[in-house]
């Protein structure tokens, strides 16, 4: 566990702008404490990020925005607020997993994840680990994974925690948490609602942008007892209700909007004797899309997928051994205007092993098979090793295959669905080193990924269909350096990121689609007693956005500036305000889809 | 010294200014030649994405030189969303965006913004002229069949003075002797008429029944020519394709013939005393008053995403090919014995071509 504590606090540094805050926010995670266990035992040979909660409640606008200056990863955004996608290292987004809880949530119909759709202040810490995860994770963990975890704490009296936002544009957004623990019980809720209308100016013309407006309503609540020192009971449940608007392209184009409806509950059963863990997951996911192509019409399209889980994880500890089985079984029901009450079962089994041999070196191995009859799954393996060469320096080295599945869409959609398609498939290998030197850390790593038979919607005739066609090659560079430092009464903090890119067609050798070769970011903070001040900078380079590279939008780098003051007696009670787009830059993030010029927001957030 | 210095600072500007444009040139768009005027030549309609705004023209002079994004190198702005018909009268270009819901009018040969419909517009679709006004098909709500409608459009002030309700789908339209003929492909549905609309009393004067989807129709000799698409396979409600032809004093049915099963046929174009059509890749032709359908096609175009335009001009037919629909689409000129030509790389998804003689 030291490594990870060792890494949370790095984690810990990269996110928060105040040295102090961070650390007050460090919690030492565990398998107690965090439902995705997997995380904590089977990814120390990769490298992972993690925001935590007072990042978390400090986020301005979105999701997207929040993964977009703290991270590496692309985010393709429909215009703010309307559908926002993660990426990673050159991949699409549906080979992007997102991770509640230690649970796969990608859609049935889409199979990614809609990263506006989520609201990150329901979650204690969010987890960004890039590379291959599908023994873990399943499908669609081939660039990599976003966790969203919520934490169990026990023995903590009533915490209460309560923010509200106000800024340009009428956006706003409330969260109030609410937890009460004893030494057996935990009991916690959080409500939040965001919205906005969202009419920014587009710059450089005379025109707003408009039907953008959206609202959003997000209840989760987890549950905990302990019964005795090896048995804990925890449930989940979360519930998301979102209406939104889709921002017209054209003068005149018709207006439409798109509703969603997610919920997820989970009970979970852990038991832990110091050499045995059993973990029982019991989960269902409901997933609900309402399309109205116009505002007025009642004929709308619609979604809907019921998912049963049931995971059991089974651990043995011996020494400096690590054994798991895995045994996951998936059952998903889907209907709606395109899909023909379709339905799947699939189960897996995976195996793993992780040898810590001495101090300074550990190995682990993993395999995992799928059965199922609605496509062709493939047979997976990882291989991963940690030296920890010296004192400052660390090198991770990690090799897997992993897939993604075809879609309902992909499989059932009427007259082009194909029951034929096989899952796509990546191999691909990574090697990182971490060097740290007093209070600097660098990280650099280089990977490289084959994507296979990925899958694509082509004109055939009069109709598009799915096939496998696409192979892909990727490689690439993470650099990331940190550099903090505290004094009596003040504290620095500056970090900067930059990742290459390469992800081509094999064929044609072009590069793909809204892959940026060049992303960067950086940020610094600065605190003196209890003001902090900070500048984010995150640039995204040039994207194509036709497959033979003859269109592209231009690169772009919006920088935001942002002012909090603590007061009351323990620094409980801050207020703050931000700068969104301070340089007031023209950008397009997705074609013909211009974003917000500078926007102003204040905020406050009260602990009592 | 100092003088030096500030002529190699205005020499260094200048040279930044001149790459700058180059690079954004190059960086958005094929490399354009030097424009002109655009007489003696074919207007290739490029659609681009929906929702994308990238739709544009392309030029294609007599002497094969290609020009492409001409709209915006001439009025330095993008084209909009969705271009979708492209008509001309004697001295302007109508150039209608399904996705902005507008339509450009410039002049026909230096292709200067004259005016723009900006609104009264819904979800337009095609356009033409008759008896000095403009015609729009609107769709409107698509998933209404209740409110579809022909637009009256001032060819002066380019502004909507009254609209028609038709039934759904309004879609290609055709005119003759004030008449305007329009066929009904249904929009999202499946429509099987054609309204004929009076164009001086602005209304509806005969709705004709015809097969299903009639997705393109000529005119010539007092005859209108339909061709019937059919519904597809994949609906499970598969329907044959049609052609018909109608005698356009008495409205009637005068020759009606079944294409055969999982034949779709769409494109129709006349061409002298000859009707060209094409079903997926192969190009069809027939005499103008075939007794059956022909059963050989003319040839299959070497295309990748299928025939998006279709057009026949001079014994030469145009055929644009829209790839995979995001990048770049190609036209290919056959001749009528079926070889090839001539190809050019245009915009993304060429879907129509307007001759400039």
């Amino acid at each position: 566990m030291s490594t990870m504590k060792k890494k949370i606090l790095i984690l810990c540094i990269l996110s928060g702008f105040r040295l102090t805050i961070a650390q007050s926010d460090t919690v030492m995670l565990n398998e107690v404490n965090l439902s995705d266990s997997h995380l904590l035992r089977f990814t120390e040979t990769q490298t992972k990020t993690m925001l935590s909660d007072s990042v978390l409640q400090r986020n301005p606008a979105s999701a997207v925005s929040l993964l977009n200056f703290n991270s590496l990863l692309y985010l393709k955004e429909n215009g703010a607020g309307m559908v926002g996608s993660p990426s990673f290292r050159g991949t699409t987004a549906s080979q992007t997993a997102i991770i509640w809880n230690g649970i796969n949530i990608n859609s049935q119909f889409l199979g990614q994840t809609d990263f506006n759709t989520i609201n990150t202040s329901a979650f204690d810490n969010l987890v960004i680990k890039p590379g291959g995860g599908s023994i873990g994770y399943g499908n669609g963990a081939i660039g990599g994974s976003i966790h969203l975890n919520n934490e169990i704490r026990f023995d903590k009296g009533f915490e209460n925690n309560f923010s509200a936002r106000y800024g340009s544009f009428n956006s706003y957004g409330f969260n109030l948490k609410s937890s009460y623990s004893n030494k057996n019980l935990s009991l916690n809720l959080a409500w939040g609602r965001t919205g906005s209308d969202n009419d920014y100016e587009i710059l450089n013309t005379d025109r707003k942008n408009t039907n953008g407006q959206f609202y959003n309503n997000n209840l989760s609540i987890v549950t905990a007892y302990k019964f005795n020192a090896r048995n804990i009971l925890k449930l989940y449940g979360n519930i998301f209700d979102s209406k939104r608007h889709f921002a017209l392209s054209g003068v005149n184009s018709l207006p439409s909007k798109y509703n969603d409806y997610n919920t997820r509950s989970m009970v979970e059963w852990n038991y832990n004797s110091g050499e045995w863990t059993s973990d029982l997951k019991l989960v269902y996911i409901g997933e609900e899309f309402r399309y109205f192509a116009t505002l007025q019409t009642v004929d709308y399209d619609s979604g809907d997928a019921d998912t049963w889980i049931a995971r059991y994880d089974l651990g043995w500890k011996k020494k400096n051994f690590l054994f798991n089985a895995i045994f996951d079984y998936n059952y998903t029901e889907g209907i709606g205007s395109e899909i023909d009450d379709a339905h799947r079962q699939i189960a897996s089994a995976s195996l793993l092993w992780k040898h810590r041999i001495n101090s300074k070196f550990l190995y682990q191995a993993s395999i995992r098979k799928e059965f199922t009859d609605s496509y062709q799954a493939p047979f997976l393996y990882a291989l991963g090793l940690k030296w920890d060469v010296a004192r400052f320096y660390q090198i991770r080295i990690n090799a897997s295959k992993n897939f993604r599945m075809p879609t309902f869409n992909d499989l059932y959609w009427p007259g082009s669905g194909n029951l034929d398609l096989k899952s796509e498939t990546s191999l691909q290998a990574e090697l990182g080193h971490s060097f740290s030197f007093e209070d600097f850390s660098l990280d650099l790593l280089g990977y490289f990924n084959s994507v296979k038979d990925l899958i694509q919607w082509v004109p055939s005739g009069n109709l598009w269909t799915p096939q496998n066609i696409g192979k892909v090659r990727i490689y690439g560079i993470e650099t990331q350096l940190n550099y903090s430092k505290k004094w009596e009464n003040q504290g620095l903090e500056l970090n900067a990121s930059y990742g290459y890119t390469v992800s081509e067609n094999k064929e044609t050798g072009k590069q793909l689609i809204y892959v940026p070769f060049h992303k960067t970011t950086a940020s610094v903070g600065y605190t003196f007693k209890r003001i902090s001040a900070y500048y984010q900078f995150m640039s995204n380079g040039k994207v194509f956005t036709d497959t033979q590279n003859e269109y592209s939008l231009d690169a772009y780098s919006v920088s935001h500036l942002g002012l909090e003051l603590s007061i009351g007696k323990n620094r409980s009670y801050k207020i703050g305000g931000q700068v969104l787009n301070l340089w007031n830059k023209d950008y397009q993030n997705v074609l013909n889809r211009p974003m917000p010029g500078r926007n102003y927001n204040v905020y406050i957030n009260l602990k009592f | 010294m100092k003088k030096f210095n500030l002529v190699l600072f205005g020499l260094m500007a200048f040279s930044t200014l001149f790459l700058t444009a180059c690079n954004s040139d190059d960086d958005n768009a094929p490399s354009v030649e030097e424009t002109g005027e655009f007489a003696n030549g074919v207007f290739i309609l490029n659609e681009g994405g929906y929702g994308n705004g990238n739709s544009s023209l392309s030029f294609l002079s007599d002497a094969g030189v290609l020009q492409n994004n001409v709209y915006e190198n001439i009025n330095g702005e993008l084209l909009g969303d969705t271009a979708q018909c492209l008509y001309a009268d004697e001295d302007r270009l109508f150039i209608v965006l399904n996705g902005s819901g507008t339509i450009e009018v410039v002049d026909r040969y230096t292709l200067e913004k004259i005016g723009t419909v900006s609104t009264g517009l819904s979800n337009p679709r095609y356009f033409l002229i008759e008896n000095g006004k403009g015609f729009v098909s609107n769709w409107g709500d698509p998933t209404n069949p209740a409110d579809d409608f022909i637009a009256v459009i001032d060819l002066t002030s380019y502004s909507v003075t009254s609209t028609i309700p038709v039934v759904e789908g309004p879609e290609r339209m055709v005119a003759e002797n004030g008449k305007i003929y329009v066929a009904h492909s249904g929009g999202w549905n499946y429509g099987n008429q054609i309204s004929v609309i009076n164009a001086s009393s602005l209304n509806v004067s005969a709705e004709i029944p015809v097969g299903d989807v009639p997705n393109s129709l000529e005119i010539a000799n007092n005859k209108l020519y339909v061709l019937c698409g059919g519904i597809p396979a994949w609906t499970g409600n598969e329907t044959l394709g049609e052609f018909q032809v109608i005698d356009i004093q008495s409205n009637a049915t005068i020759l009606s013939l079944d294409f055969p099963e999982s034949q779709h046929p769409a494109n129709l174009k006349i061409s002298g005393n000859e009707l060209f059509y094409t079903v997926d890749s192969d190009v069809f032709n027939m005499e103008a008053n075939p007794n059956v359908l022909p059963e050989q096609s003319l040839f299959t175009a070497d295309v990748v995403g299928g025939i998006y335009g279709f057009a026949v001009e001079n014994n030469q037919i145009y055929i644009g090919d829209a790839v995979d629909y995001t990048s770049n689409g190609k036209i290919y000129l056959y001749d009528t014995s079926g070889n090839l030509v001539d190809n050019k790389t245009v915009g993304i998804s060429p879907n129509g071509f307007l001759f400039n003689n």
